[in-house]
């Protein structure tokens, strides 16, 4: 018997159904994944994070410019990569609990209680929730930088990168990255670690999103380099009034009129 | 096995065939074809070369585009020029199109139970002067047709070409006609628009273009002058004659 | 015949493809582990910390799934912080090697994590737990684990002696784990160790270029290099060559 309540949390009610329906080989429909280059680098006064801003659904573009870097607090934000709903919502709702767990404490958030949050999060479901994070942000104890794993370990990591341009822009880092860069130098070495993923990695593309956190200030440098550009199209593809053809005319008025007629007057309201 | 026990019996294959991506398309007019193919090849999410032709001439009026798998690809176009080369010799002329169209089938049937993972466009001009496209699955079955896309992209172009090559779902507007075949500028246009919208929503499309344009014996180059960087491959100026004309397609 | 075949790890999941050790001597307790962490074949992290810190003086090495070992750690480092409030006093090596196994044994079809646990207390003074695979729970003068450990069992039995000092004892655990790590493919990187003894814990770190070496073909180098030297004076013995 189905109930009109749904509890909070996951809904697992159709679960057999769907199993069943895969064993008589009906494949479940695909998840829009982020097959991404996402990074994250430690500087002189803070952290930079970068995403390039392509979704896609197997070999197809889902999304040309989406963003891939969340809100976590003022002072943390979060890259996520892998499916994007699952990013999207442990993301949210880390969030959401990072900042009720502000208001109860009164004390500004910390990386790590936003990053124990995402693992432990990430552990309970083991893997089936295919969130891989980039986590980064200043607090009391200084700027912080972890990757979190979709079954949720976690590293701590000067410079870090995830999803499946990874490789092109760890190369990146692995050879430009040192201690005690400035602002500039950081960012510069963000885009290029982004724009190896973007250029030699499929599964990302478009542009440079960033993201720059100080202890003071926290800036989202939202399309901070487009090096792909549309092009011009040759021709214009406006098809001439009448090209749909239509079986039937029914044309119908959206304007509803009513005559009211007054059958008593009412008495006067007491207003004394 | 941690217990001492030995593990079940397990089966390994070895798979000789890649998915190398990529898309070619091409579009017969009246008296010229034109017959194109990004460069891109890649496996998996990684880019194997950003030039890798998928476009070969044969002939001077014959053009063959293969898809698929590029190892599978490059060896059956070596072997089409070969068999072409040979019949040059005994013949002392170049193979009529739909000949090498036929030619291609029994090439193609004959690896019938270990096939060349390929899809091949083969366009190019009929010895009666018309421009001919010729589409192939891999086993061999084959058929005459006006435009054909293939590739990574085919669901992608295919219904635009169906669209603009062949009016599918446009409506006449009253007192309007249609021209029986497009103008060969209006094909180039339409075929570069095909790739740089594929490459934008394909991740296995970009890099480069490579258009050939085989223009019919004795028809002029209108509709090529106007288009940049148009070059001939052309080796007997007396028949029909064959261009390419290259394009930058995004590299993301 | 159906077994569970715990060295299987879910798709995807990042490994501790590791080497672990952990020595007891005199005065207290040498733990060690390489730094490579990996997702197949990519290093995820080549500066990994193994060691991890479960109480003031109990340390614990972890092999296996990172998620897994990661998330027993820090529920067994919750116990024994609630379990010092609670009583006043530190907890043995002995407890949180009992909390270890109870994780470890029961979800025993959930896990896959070998953990060495080890540390000094007052009543036993330096001791090592092994907690491999399945959950068991064995008190060892020393213990090694992880991917990289079946290499280097025979160089341990023939090498460890009982009433070391401290220095000996970082000797052989930086041998032991430069020898596995040469030899297995899924540890390297760097080695960390701590000395935990009744005063302090000490951290310790070799680099990756700083490794104790073993022979590694410079013999067979060598005896070419001589052969070269003689061509260079070809001029004079023109003849020999």
């Amino acid at each position: 018997m189905n109930s009109v309540y749904s509890g909070p949390g996951f809904d697992f009610a159709n679960t057999a159904r769907n199993s069943f329906l895969e064993s008589r080989g009906l494949p479940l429909p695909k998840a829009t994944s982020t097959g991404t280059t996402i990074v994250g680098c430690l500087f002189k006064d803070g952290i930079v994070l970068g995403a390039d801003t392509r979704a896609t659904t197997g070999p197809i573009v889902a999304d040309k410019n989406c963003e891939k870097i969340h809100f976590i607090a003022d002072n943390i934000r979060c890259c996520g990569a892998g499916t994007a709903a699952d990013t999207e919502f442990s993301t949210a709702l880390i969030a959401s609990n990072i900042e009720m767990h502000a208001l109860s404490t009164g004390r500004k958030p910390r990386v790590v209680t936003a990053m124990t949050m995402l693992k432990q999060m990430l552990f309970r479901y083991q893997g089936n929730i295919g969130a891989a994070l980039v986590l980064g942000g200043v607090d009391a104890d200084g700027p912080h930088l972890f990757t979190i794993h979709p079954h949720g370990s976690t590293d701590k990591l000067p410079y870090v990168t995830m999803g499946s341009g990874s490789l092109a822009a760890m190369a990146v880092f692995e050879s430009g990255w040192k201690q005690n860069m400035t602002r500039e130098e950081a960012l510069d070495l963000v885009t290029a670690a982004v724009s190896a993923g973007i250029f030699n990695d499929l599964g990302s593309g478009s542009n440079v999103d960033a993201c720059v956190i100080t202890a003071s200030h926290t800036e989202m440098l939202r399309n901070f380099v487009k090096p792909n550009e549309r092009v011009q199209k040759e021709r214009s593809y406006k098809f001439a009034r009448g090209t749909t053809a239509w079986k039937k005319e029914d044309i119908r008025d959206l304007i509803i009129t009513e005559d009211i007629t007054v059958i008593r007057e009412g008495e006067a309201m007491d207003i004394s | 096995m941690p217990d001492g026990s030995y593990a079940h019996p397990q089966q390994r294959q070895f798979n000789p065939y890649t998915e190398n991506g990529g898309t070619i398309l091409a579009i017969a007019g009246a008296d010229f074809t034109v017959i194109a193919g990004d460069t891109r090849q890649s496996e998996g999410y990684s880019i194997q070369t950003r030039y890798a032709p998928k476009v070969f001439r044969l002939t001077d009026r014959a053009v063959l585009a293969v898809n698929g798998f590029a190892a599978d690809g490059n060896m059956f176009v070596k072997k089409v020029k070969q068999r072409l080369e040979w019949y040059r010799h005994a013949h002392a002329k170049d193979m009529p199109l739909r000949a090498i169209a036929r030619l291609i089938q029994t090439m193609l049937y004959a690896q019938r139970f270990f096939p060349y993972y390929v899809y091949n466009i083969l366009g190019g001009i009929e010895e009666d002067g018309s421009g001919a496209v010729y589409s192939f699955d891999p086993v061999g079955s084959y058929e005459r047709e006006a435009c054909r896309a293939a590739g990574a992209a085919q669901s992608l172009v295919q219904p635009f070409l169906d669209n603009q090559i062949y009016f599918k779902n446009q409506q006449l507007p009253p007192g309007q006609t249609r021209p029986l075949h497009l103008s060969l500028s209006d094909v180039l246009s339409i075929v570069i628009d095909s790739f740089t919208s594929a490459t934008e929503r394909h991740i296995e499309v970009g890099d480069g273009l490579e258009i050939y344009v085989v223009l019919a014996k004795g028809r002029g180059p209108q509709g090529l002058e106007a288009v940049r960087g148009a070059q001939e491959l052309t080796t007997n100026a007396e028949g029909d004659r064959v261009f390419i004309v290259r394009r930058e397609l995004k590299k993301d | 015949m159906q077994t569970v075949d715990m060295q299987q790890l879910k798709s995807g999941e990042v490994n501790l493809g590791t080497s672990i050790m952990a020595v007891q001597f005199r005065d207290g307790v040498v733990v060690g582990a390489d730094s490579r962490t990996t997702t197949g074949s990519y290093i995820a992290n080549r500066v990994t910390d193994k060691l991890t810190h479960i109480h003031d003086r109990i340390y614990c090495c972890r092999s296996g799934s990172a998620a897994d070992t990661q998330a027993i750690a820090d529920i067994v480092h919750y116990h024994l912080q609630m379990l010092t409030q609670q009583s006043g006093e530190r907890p043995t090596v002995h407890i949180a090697g009992n909390v270890f196994q109870k994780l470890c044994y029961e979800n025993k079809d959930a896990l896959s994590a070998g953990i060495i646990v080890a540390g000094w207390d007052k009543d036993a003074g330096p001791s090592v737990y092994n907690i491999p695979l399945g959950g068991g729970l064995f008190r060892q003068p020393w213990a090694i684990g992880g991917s990289g450990s079946t290499y280097v069992y025979g160089y341990c039995d023939a090498t460890y002696q009982e009433g070391w000092g401290r220095d000996e004892t970082v000797n052989f655990v930086k041998n032991t784990l430069s020898l596995a790590m040469s030899r297995d493919g899924s540890s390297g990187g760097v080695i960390r160790m701590c000395v935990i003894t009744e005063d302090k814990v000490e951290r310790l770190f070799v680099p990756g270029n700083e490794l104790p070496k073993f022979w590694e073909g410079e013999e067979v180098l060598k005896l070419i290099a001589p052969v070269k030297k003689r061509h260079e004076f070809t001029d004079d013995m023109a003849v020999e060559v």
